[in-house]
Parts: C-alpha cells; structure tokens; sequence
C-alpha cells in the first residue's frame, strides 16, 4: 500500500470535515442510528418489564439502538412534554393519553401511514382511540392500547350479605347502603384527580348530561341530567361513602379495595391485577362486573394510550420502524398485550376479543357488552379547551361542591360559569 | 527561575506590559468592575433571562409549541374573572398570612430556648435544621402518608387512645382541615430557618446590654421586650422577608399533599400556575399567574429593605 504523505492526509480529512459541519449529517458509516421512547409507568409493571425485553429484540434485529425512559404516570410528565417541546430537545417518542395529540398537534409527526398499515392488519381503531389520536383529519398518535374502567368489587362480601351485584346506578345506590353498614362502603373518589372524572362522566351520560355539546363550543352543563347526576352522588355520599373519597388521589380507590376497607370502586383492573401479583388476602374476593347503567344508557370512561414522535425528532423513521416493530408485529403485540394481564388490551377492531380476556374469569366484564366507551369531555370533540376543562376538574369540583353542603342549583352555575370562561378564553 | 534563564532583552520587553497590567489592577474602577462581571453574567443568564421571558409570556397568548402573540395586560384581567384564580389569591394571604406569623413566634422562642445553655447543644441545634435539609417533596409524602385517610398514624394513634371518634378528621377532603394540614407543613418546614437566623441575632447582642438592664431592676420579660427584641429587629425583617417570598411561592408542599384540593382550597399561585401553564398547555396565562404578585412583593421588599437600612443606621 502506498504511503499516505502528511499533506494528503489533512487534505482528505478537512474536506471530510468540511462536508459534515456543512451538511450536519455524520457519514453514513458514523452513524449510529439511535432513538428514545418516553413512557409512563404502566400500571401493571409486568408491562414495563416486557417493552425493555422487546426492546433489545428490536435493537438486535434492526440496529437501531432504542433507549426507553419511565416517567411517573399523571403529573410529572406534562411538564416533561411541555419543556421538550420549548427547547425543541428530548426524547424522539413520547406515550400520550387522553387528548394529549390535541394540546401537542403541531408539534406531533403526522403518523397516518403507520396507523393505514395497523388498520389494514387489524381492522379499524376502536372509536376512543380515534377521538383522543385522529387530530383534524390526520393520525397525530398511534393507538398503542387502553385501559378501561369497570366496576370492581368484594364478590366475598356480597355472597356473604346475599347483596345483587348492580345493574344500574340507582342499584348501586341500593347495595352501596347496606355496604357501609358493613363498614366496607363504596369508594368513588370526588377530588382533584382523573379517576373523579373517569366515575363521573359516565354518571353524568348515562343520566343524560354532558359538560359541552357536539359543536365543541356551547356548554350544556346546566340540564336536567346534571341535576340528576348530582343528587344521586349527594345521596351516595352520605348512605354509601365516606368523606374521605373528597381527599383521595388516583391510587386510593385501589388501595381502599386491596386493604380490605373498599366494598365497591369504579376503576380499570389493575386493582385486582396488583392484588394478585402482591399475594393480597383481598385478591381472591375480588372480581368485575358489567359497567352500570342509567335512563340514558351505559357508558364508560375508556383512557387509550397513544404513541407520538415529536417534530423535532432527528430520527422519524427509525421512530416508526420501532413502532411498527412493537405493534405491527401480531406475536410482538400480542406477547405485550399479554404481559399486561388485561390492564393494556388492544385498540385494534378484530383484535378487542383479545386471548388475555380469558386468562382469568374474572376478566369476563372487560368484553364491555352493550357498553358505549368514550374518552373525558365527550360528547364534545377533544380539543385543548375541553382538555383544560378536563385539568380543571370542574366535573369533580361541581360534585364536591354539592355534597359538602352548595346546593345543587348553585354547584351547576358555578360549574357553568367556570366552563364558559374557559370555552371563551 | 524563568525568567531568569530568558535572554535579557526579553525580559526587559515583558516588564511593561505585566507592569501595565498590575497599574491597572491597582485602580479602584477598573477592579471592582472586574470582580463583579462574573456575578453579573450569572445573573443576567440565570435570573434576568427566565424573568424577561416569563414577562414576555404573561403579555402573550403563548401556547405550547404555537407561534404567540402580544396580548397586553389581559391575561391579568381575564385572571380575574375566574372563581378559581380568586380563590388561589386568596389561598396564597391566608397560607402565608399564618405560615409567617407562625415561624415568627416560634422561631423566636425556639431561638432563645437554643440559646441556653443545654446538654448536647451542637447535636440539638443540628437537629433542629433537619427539616430544612431534607428535601421537601420528600417529607412531604412523610406528612401525606400521616395525613391520609387509610394509612394516618395521626388517626390510628388517636382513635385508639379515645382522642378521636373512627373515621377520623377527613385532614385533606375538609377545605379548612386541608388548609391547615398545608400550613402545617409549611411551619414545621420553615422553622429551623427562623429559629438559626434569629439564634445567629441572638449570640451577637452584648452581654453587657443584659448586665445593664438586670443592675436596673428589669426582670426577663423587660430584657426580652427593651433589649432582645430591638436588637433583633434588623434580623427578624430580613427573615420575615425571605419568609413571605419563599412562603407566597411555595408549590412542593401543596403539590404532594393535595394538589390543590379539596375544591381548589389549597391552591396557591405555583400550583395554580402550573396547572394552567404546563398541564394545560396555556404558557401565557401559567406565566400571568405566578407573576400576578410581583408588583406586590416588589413593594414588600422595598419597604422591607428601607426598613433595615432606618434599624441600621
């Protein structure tokens, strides 16, 4: 080989240099194609555990490295968004809830190619998932999975006191009485939190009444349905609850049940889930039923999780592979849905029947028959005015306004008032 | 040993300038600048920029990765309209109203109890500044856990001891249960503050003050109202001062132990901020709100800061 002289040598490699301060790309051969996922601590960590394993399997089978961080899951991480996206800086995927693509839209990567794909493998995306992710006409998200609401209960206790499992709010009403004599009341928290919301939505539904109508603009907080929905919390908090549940965070419904004090919450599954995984002497007590009903129908509050790639993502390809990687695969995407034990579940038409369903009998409500699921807000279409309405815990407040002495009259102004300043606004 | 070895001519170029240098270094406005230029660039990065840009945002409809534009002052208007903004304001008088007054008198007392002569002084008055060291969020999830309503020791402790009827105070569900659980806190955080600041006061009156005051007849009470306290006022305004500020925009302890609940009772200004500006996405009214009171505590600190120069001088 011939000798490379002093001169030739800095001549190459200033022209190379050149190159890349000019183009701000490294060479090819430089470049390691590296991505980071920001996600939120699942609530069945088994979950968590799974995603690091197929995330090494990705890495070994594309290259591509992926790095995947854990945030705490309400709170924390809207700060984390709202600083990556001021500073154009931070993770390349972020995981997203309720209407999270809205607030964040232009800043998302349009990802309808995924989402066609998805669709075309595994039938269309179930509707709450379109109403949090498809932002004005384009995927802003891809449906990842969901997590849903049902009711959970003591089925120990209500074989011992011979109580009916609940049909119906009003029968709620009815066995919540006799619950609290057995110092195991109801516990439907009516504080600053999501789960408030989660109960209270479809209260307020399925007795008629919404927060803001269809057109995404006029509030119709102040009806019929809202008065309806407010009387029947007023009486369940005094015969049925304690004045604790005005206190409680997103855990404690679930720590109320798995301590032994809780006879009935409204919550996903992961009560039970952590209740058995933890060896809980209340994990073979408890069980799940039909979500409930009221004049108007039965409804529930259905939280779909989402994945988005930021805009200023260096690399939105390799973002997708990795996506397509963990939910374009049908074992991949079952064997994540699996280790979930029916928290996560699918949000893909033909695929809602899912096996894990039938992992234990006590999954059997998930299948939601006859259930309408939607997301908070609805049936206003999400946008960041009903996404602060939502922050705002107006819903919860009116209701907490109500049992602790407003009359009803003057918590649904109140509650009129607070909206229409925010839709103005 | 240098510049020895250098050739002599050199050696002899050199001398000017370093000369030069050091004439210049000697003179007052030239080296006083100079000292103070560092502290300066960190201010005006760390302070002065994040300031002008929460300015620039409270003028503005700025919204999370949207193009914003100048709004004037009415996000400071439109604050107003809303219940829940009144309600924080509010909050924030009452929280820090007490929380200051409480510090102030148990710092003193607490300040003068250190400054006796007791048994393992150094370890007691290490003690005392625990809770200022530990982190806030982290003893405040220590207090939440007291507080909450399946796990309170505070409740357990009391029932079982006939102090309490079963449930138990609803601590963070009653609105003024839940105010005082957050004054609490904020008391048994900010005290040690108080009490080695005011200490520190304490250790530098003159003994001979005392001596004079007891050969003329005045008994404890005297010395503490004619002699103690005056000479402590300097000190007791700069505290106090640091207090308010620190006390007004507190968000840890409101942050882990109700979040603002129940009813929005407990909220104060950073809370609110945040809930608005972060989890919202509204940047502008987040912005507006936890700078509503900066005209307010800009005349507290200038009346304040007056005040001590007047003891001073």
């Amino acid at each position: 080989m011939r000798p490379v002289t002093r001169r030739q040598f800095l001549a190459t490699t200033g022209t190379g240099l050149a190159g890349i301060l000019a183009t701000r790309t490294a060479p090819a051969v430089g470049q390691v194609r590296e991505i980071s996922y920001l996600c939120w601590n699942n609530f069945a960590p088994a979950s968590d555990k799974k995603l690091s394993e197929i995330g090494q399997r990705f890495t070994k089978d594309t290259g591509i490295k992926l790095k995947i961080d854990h945030i705490s899951h309400m709170g924390p991480q809207q700060a984390k968004y709202a600083s990556e996206v001021q500073t154009q800086a931070g993770h390349d995927l972020v995981e997203m809830r309720m209407h999270f693509p809205w607030l964040y839209e232009p800043q998302l990567v349009d990802v309808s190619d995924v989402v066609a794909g998805l669709e075309k493998q595994y039938g269309k995306a179930i509707s709450s998932a379109y109403e949090g992710a498809h932002v004005h006409g384009v995927w802003k998200a891809v449906p990842q999975y969901h997590g849903m609401f049902v009711c959970t209960y003591r089925e120990d206790l209500f074989k011992k006191a011979s109580l009916k499992v609940p049909d119906t709010w009003e029968e709620l009403y009815t066995v919540g009485k006799e619950l609290k004599k057995m110092g195991n009341p109801v516990g439907i928290p009516i504080s600053q939190n999501y789960d408030s919301i989660s109960t209270a939505g479809p209260v307020l539904w399925s007795f008629g009444g919404m927060e803001v109508d269809k057109d995404g603009k006029t509030v119709k907080i102040n009806s019929d349905g809202t008065t309806q929905t407010i009387e029947w919390y007023k009486k369940m908090f005094k015969d049925c609850m304690e004045p604790e549940v005005l206190s409680w965070s997103d855990a404690s419904n679930n720590e109320s049940i798995q301590q032994g004090k809780a006879g009935w919450i409204h919550n996903p599954v992961s009560a039970y889930i952590i209740a058995k995984q933890r060896k809980l002497v209340t994990a073979d007590g408890i069980n799940h039923h039909r979500s409930l009903g009221g004049p108007k129908g039965r409804y529930e509050t259905d939280t779909p999780r989402h994945i988005g790639i930021w805009k200023f993502s260096k690399n939105i390809e390799a973002s997708k592979e990795w996506i397509k990687y963990l939910l374009g695969k049908k074992e991949t995407y079952d064997e994540y849905i699996m280790s979930g034990d029916a928290f996560n579940l699918p949000v893909y038409a033909k695929l809602t029947d899912h096996p894990v369903l039938r992992t234990d009998p006590k999954y059997a409500a998930l299948k939601g028959e006859g259930v309408e699921y939607h997301t908070y807000g609805w049936p206003a279409p999400p946008s960041d005015k009903v996404q602060l309405i939502t922050n705002a815990y107006i819903l919860p407040n009116m209701i907490a306004k109500a049992v602790t002495g407003t009359s009803t009259k003057d918590a649904i102004a109140w509650a009129e008032t607070e909206m229409k300043k925010v839709m103005a606004g | 040993m240098a510049i020895g070895t250098l050739p002599a001519a050199r050696a002899h170029a050199r001398l000017p300038w370093r000369a030069r240098v050091s004439e210049l270094l000697d003179k007052e406005r030239v080296l006083g600048p100079l000292f103070i230029t560092p502290a300066l660039i960190l201010i005006a990065l760390l302070v002065a920029y994040p300031f002008c840009m929460a300015l620039y945002f409270a003028m503005s409809n700025a919204f999370i990765g949207r193009p914003s534009h100048f709004v004037g002052l009415r996000n400071f208007i439109n604050l107003w309209d809303a219940d829940i903004f009144r309600q924080t304001f509010q909050n924030a008088f009452v929280f820090t109203g007490i929380s200051v007054a409480f510090k102030l008198v148990l710092g003193i007392s607490l300040a003068l109890l250190l400054n006796q002569q007791l048994w393992f002084t150094r370890m007691i008055r290490g003690a005392v500044l625990l809770p200022w060291v530990i982190p806030t969020a982290l003893s405040t999830l220590g207090w939440w856990w007291m507080f909450n309503s399946l796990y309170s020791v505070v409740h357990w402790t009391g029932i079982n001891i006939g102090l309490m009827d079963p449930p138990g105070p609803n601590w963070l569900g009653q609105k003024y249960y839940a105010m005082a659980a957050v004054i609490t806190v904020n008391i048994w955080r900010g005290l040690p503050f108080f009490a080695i600041t005011i200490l520190a006061g304490l250790v530098a009156i003159p003994k001979e003050l005392y001596e004079a005051a007891e050969s003329d007849g005045a008994g404890a009470w005297s010395r503490f109202w004619y002699v103690t306290l005056p000479m402590l006022k300097p000190v007791l305004a700069v505290v106090v001062l640091f207090s308010t500020i620190f006390t007004f925009s507190d968000f840890n302890i409101v942050y882990v132990l109700t979040h603002g609940g129940p009813i929005n009772a407990t909220h104060l200004f950073a809370t609110y901020s945040r809930m608005i500006g972060l989890e919202s996405g509204r940047i502008g009214e987040g912005a507006a709100i936890s700078l509503y009171l900066f005209p307010l505590l800009v005349f507290v600190v200038w009346a304040q800061l007056r005040f001590v120069r007047k003891q001073a001088f």
